[in-house]
């Protein structure tokens, strides 16, 4: 459908709606069986993001692979991060490939595929900027993170995060602490070193990465969520034993990210 | 600090303009429905229709006192967990849903102003001639209101282009979440809003243009 069609299609949805006094047009989206909606925020360089109005990444190489083995039909949406996770749970997207952590809280709420990539929390600070050696040193500083991110977490759960100013963002948090308006700001070490390598921002790492993290993608706690999972997860195994999963890792990272 | 990008700015404006589209769309769409319900709840204030009266100060009330953001959020993310069948309503339609319901609360404010701005002795004079309440309203008070409210009108419609960039947040990659997008991936920031917000610009200076057409047209009675 173009752009203008949906525009159109929604007005009068939107029209209905209103009529109705928001009582809406039946017929709620059922988990179809050959599409696969992934949501993902198209701002994670270099897992998903947008360059010349077209979707790149990891996330997006290894989706495809993925829907090449299960024959599923891919369809990404892209909204900001923070909205991901309400999107999943009022079944507007079937699952997320945007470097979802697993942690305990995220496990009773959610089913996850097998872990594809695993990776660190890491430090990042301004360049220049040789007060800070590692997460002990953030006692007393002012620290950027994503909203709804497991970051947030860590940093909770940290003996001295009373002491810690943290500062949630939507996006962009690379900038403010580029701009020193945090010092700095905390991540997975793989996106953190490509971003160092690749853009034109002053930052450095700040020591090593202080929490060994496995990512994979979440499904509702539902027979359709089970059902993908279990496809999904075969799909995982098919690339792993093929090799590649670790093509896509080389091609993005020069490494393999993707090695427990 | 860095020296502009000007290509890569150059190389934007294509890619962000074929999203603008949808961003007018969005606006058109909403100011048309807000502006049937404002004149709804405009009509049900002024006469105090029982009932209705209570319903309407009610709705401006909560869609004028909440942030549009908010309002947006509950309608997209969180009332589906309550009626499920509500899943069906995607985020564009959601944010023309938002657009309506929030401006229209402002909208009818201003022309229930408009409306009872209207001197009393007209509406006695034509009542005195044997005029209907219906016929008052569309001969008289209607055509003067309009022109009363046009300006007021035409400033939420500014406002509500510009509103449209909230869209992003339930998934809707329209302008502002375009330019969001192109900037996470090339961290070229400032090259990529100053794009944006120079298109924005452009776009309600042309309507600014319009706005002064319309008042000189709907003025046109009043010159001698």
């Amino acid at each position: 459908m173009t752009t203008r069609s949906i525009a159109m299609a929604s007005l009068r949805q939107a029209t209905l709606a209103l009529a109705l006094g928001l009582t809406a047009s039946l017929g709620a989206t059922l988990a179809q069986a050959d599409t696969l909606r992934v949501g993902m925020s198209g701002g994670y360089y270099p897992f998903t993001y947008v360059e010349r109005d077209e979707l790149k990444g990891f996330e997006v190489d290894l989706m495809n692979a993925i829907g090449e083995i299960t024959g599923d039909d891919v369809e990404f949406v892209t909204a900001s991060f923070s909205g991901l996770a309400g999107m999943l749970d009022s079944n507007r997207i079937d699952t997320i490939a945007n470097q979802i952590t697993i942690t305990p809280e995220r496990r009773k709420k959610y089913l996850f595929s097998q872990p594809y990539v695993y990776d660190g929390a890491q430090v990042v600070v301004r360049k220049g900027n040789d007060a800070i050696h590692g997460v002990e040193d953030l006692k007393g500083k002012t620290v950027a993170v994503n909203l709804g991110s497991n970051y947030e977490q860590l940093l909770n759960e940290l003996p001295y995060a009373d002491d810690i100013d943290i500062k949630t963002y939507d996006s962009n948090i690379e900038q403010d602490v580029a701009l020193g308006r945090a010092d700095a700001f905390v991540m997975d070490r793989v996106s953190a070193t490509q971003v160092i390598k690749d853009k034109p921002l002053p930052l450095q790492l700040a020591g090593q990465p202080f929490s060994r993290i496995e990512n994979a993608y979440p499904f509702r706690d539902d027979e359709a969520g089970k059902a993908m999972k279990s496809r999904i997860d075969d799909a995982l195994a098919k690339l792993r034993d093929n090799g590649k999963l670790s093509d896509i890792s080389e091609k993005w990272f020069g490494s393999d990210i993707t090695q427990p | 600090m860095h020296a502009l990008d000007f290509d890569y700015m150059l190389g934007l404006v294509p890619i962000l303009l074929g999203y603008l589209p949808l961003t007018l769309e969005m606006a058109a769409a909403g100011m048309a429905c807000a502006l049937i319900l404002a004149c709804l709840l405009a009509v049900i204030r002024v006469t105090r229709l029982p009932g209705l009266n209570a319903f309407a100060l009610l709705f401006i009330s909560f869609f004028r006192g909440t942030p549009l953001l908010v309002q947006l959020f509950l309608f997209y993310y969180g009332l589906p967990q309550v009626l499920t069948f509500l899943v069906a309503i995607n985020g564009i339609t959601a944010t023309i849903l938002g657009l309506t319901l929030h401006f229209s609360a402002y909208m009818a404010e201003s022309i229930r102003a408009a409306i009872v701005g209207i001197d009393r002795s007209q509406t006695e004079a034509a009542l005195s001639i044997g005029m209907t309440r219906a016929q008052l309203m569309r001969r008289i008070v209607l055509p003067q209101a309009t022109r009363v409210a046009t300006p007021t009108l035409m400033n939420y419609f500014i406002d509500m282009i510009k509103s449209t960039s909230l869209a992003f947040t339930l998934g809707v990659t329209e302008l502002m979440g375009a330019t969001q997008k192109e900037a996470a991936g090339s961290f070229l920031y400032f090259e990529a809003f100053l794009v944006v917000a120079v298109i924005y610009w452009i776009v309600v200076e042309a309507l600014s243009w319009v706005q002064k057409w319309l008042e000189q047209r709907l003025n046109r009675a009043y010159q001698r």
